[in-house]
């Protein structure tokens, strides 16, 4: 699946890249990144899932075809 | 006859609500008059030089464009529904600002000053903590920083709920 991340996640993580394996939903996902980059564990806490630009819930399932955002809490204005 | 849900979108509906070119605010305003409305608020958010000691040179808006679009338009569209509005827009800059630039207007106009006013707050706080749009300060020394997020999850323990400077008592 095609990860893309936003903001202060580019300095953890390329701000577009590919990730294998089982990921059964996005809380796995969560799980999986934080694994790969413990320090960006806490800003990935606070950050909403998105896939086809809809906010999904952790349970959400995901599957290899997809492209899922990361969206950081917002700093606009 | 217009309906009059469409009296807004006859503003905004040919307006992008992301620009990357500066905010043209006397040609907004220009284009925010009703004959029905006897207030017309502009609201300019403008990046400062808040921090002497760093000194700020620019800021750099990001946005999920997709999804950020897509809000503006429902907080409008919510807007439009709250309060008796004649025209609603806004329009948020991407990327790079410079300090006393605007980064974001709203334009609200109502046949009374109160509504406008209202309006016009209940549209730019929903925008700074709901919109996926990132500020980052970069400074003369050569360093940045990621800025001024919405915390509100600390307090409400949930990531989809906010707490507003708007509230429904100042309406």
């Amino acid at each position: 699946m095609t990860i893309q991340v936003f903001a202060v996640l580019k300095d953890y993580f390329d701000k577009e890249f590919e990730i294998a394996g089982d990921l059964k939903n996005i809380a796995a996902l969560k799980q999986e990144l934080a694994v790969q980059n413990p320090q960006a564990a806490n800003v990935l806490d606070l950050c909403r899932f998105a896939v086809h630009d809809e906010f999904v819930d952790p349970d959400y399932p995901i599957t290899t075809n997809d492209t899922i955002c990361i969206i950081p809490p917002s700093s606009g204005g | 006859m217009i309906p009059s849900a469409l009296s807004r979108p006859a503003v905004a509906a040919d307006l992008p609500f992301l620009s990357a070119e500066p905010l043209d605010l006397v040609g907004l305003l220009a284009k925010s008059h009703h004959p029905e409305a006897g207030a017309v608020v502009l609201f300019s958010g403008e990046v400062r030089d808040n921090d002497p000691q760093t000194d700020v040179d620019y800021l750099e808006y990001e946005a999920q464009e997709a999804m950020a679009s897509k809000l503006i338009r429902q907080i409008l569209d919510d807007a439009c529904e709250k309060f008796p509005l004649k025209i609603a827009l806004a329009q948020h800059r991407v990327g790079k600002v410079g300090i006393s630039e605007s980064a974001v207007v709203v334009i609200t106009a109502s046949p009374h000053r109160a509504e406008a006013y209202s309006a016009n707050r209940y549209i730019i706080d929903r925008i700074k903590h709901e919109a996926p749009i990132w500020k980052c300060e970069y400074f003369k020394n050569g360093t940045k920083e990621w800025g001024g997020n919405c915390n509100c999850q600390k307090i409400t323990g949930d990531a989809n709920k906010h707490v507003y400077e708007w509230t429904e008592d100042k309406k």
